[in-house]
């Protein structure tokens, strides 16, 4: 995702390119934060696609921040964002008002990271732990 | 390859367990697939799925570097989240983009209240989309009782558990299928 920005002088344009890795690592630090949610939760083609980004990182001596369990979708004519996280809850609290509140973090983290708000946050409830008890 | 305790008792929908579609990944390959795993969509759904996760391992395994102590767990839960991720039923949402929950995880809290009624306890639990309610479910719920169970007792598993669907996952139930399979002595 491409955006162009004015800068002194007025004529001159700079780019702004942001990816879908971004997008999603900043997407898991706001999911993961929801009280209600427990894990997220990555598929085994997401796992792969994680442990290649991984292994890429470390080789230049980084740690990469978490993307497991979460897609971002770019598109750039007309510019579009669009994220869907898979996730585990907890069983305390009400699941759709936990994904709902998931979808709110993840828009306004997104949107004051990139200055792109999502079209559309999709979440998957994969697993609701229910050790604690529910009743 | 035998799996490790977290996929025991793991059922798919058609009742066949992890742990066995795994164990005969092998025989389905080599064109000995028995009936069921050639029509069940569930079965072959987990096969492709099984047969990635062995890609994977047999490369791990090529690898001479020393794979992180978690990496098996981490393996493990996306084969469990895979399976999970295939039936998914909607929850309502006022925000832009979906919402869904799997069935599984309906049928495990539905299995749950069904449990703290004295006297039941719950088994097979089937979580399908209503075809009347895009956001409402049917449910059909087996059950084991107790022999000295009170009839009216059911009463008190039927509200328990479409209080459970809508208090813990803001699911609606269109219909709730009881059905007492056995009996047990308490």
């Amino acid at each position: 995702m491409t955006r162009e920005q004015p800068q002194a002088p007025a004529t001159r344009l700079v780019e702004t390119v942001i990816t879908p890795p971004v997008i999603a690592a900043v997407s898991a630090h706001a999911a993961a934060k929801v009280p209600g949610v427990v894990r997220l939760e990555p598929g085994l083609r997401g796992l792969a696609g994680s442990l290649t980004r991984i292994a890429r990182q470390k080789i230049k001596g980084l740690e990469p921040a978490p993307t497991e369990g979460v897609r971002a979708f770019l598109e750039h004519d007309p510019p579009d964002v669009r994220v869907e996280i898979d996730l585990s809850l907890s069983g305390l609290d009400q699941a759709a008002a936990t994904a709902q509140a998931v979808q709110r973090a993840v828009t306004r983290a997104v949107t004051e990271a990139t200055g792109l708000t999502p079209s559309a946050v999709s979440v998957s409830i994969l697993d609701i732990e229910i050790r604690g008890g529910l009743l | 390859m035998a799996m490790n305790h977290a996929t025991q008792d793991y059922l798919l929908p058609c009742g066949r367990d992890v742990e066995e579609v795994w164990d005969r990944l092998d025989e389905v390959d080599a064109g000995r697939a028995d009936a069921h795993e050639l029509d069940c969509p569930h079965c072959r759904a987990t096969h492709e799925s099984l047969r990635v996760l062995r890609g994977l391992t047999r490369e791990l395994a090529d690898d001479d570097a020393e794979p992180s102590p978690d990496l098996t767990g981490r393996i493990m839960a996306a084969v469990r989240a895979e399976v999970r991720r295939r039936e998914l039923v909607p929850l309502a949402s006022a925000e832009p983009g979906e919402v869904q929950v799997s069935d599984q995880a309906v049928a495990a809290v539905l299995r749950f209240a069904a449990d703290t009624v004295d006297g039941v306890r719950a088994r097979h639990c089937r979580v399908r989309r209503s075809a009347e309610d895009e956001l409402a479910v049917d449910v059909e719920l087996r059950l084991a009782i107790a022999r000295d169970f009170d009839g009216d007792s059911l009463d008190v598993v039927r509200e328990r558990v479409t209080a459970a669907a809508g208090a813990r996952i803001g699911l609606r139930l269109a219909r709730l299928d009881l059905v007492v399979e056995d009996i047990y002595d308490a």
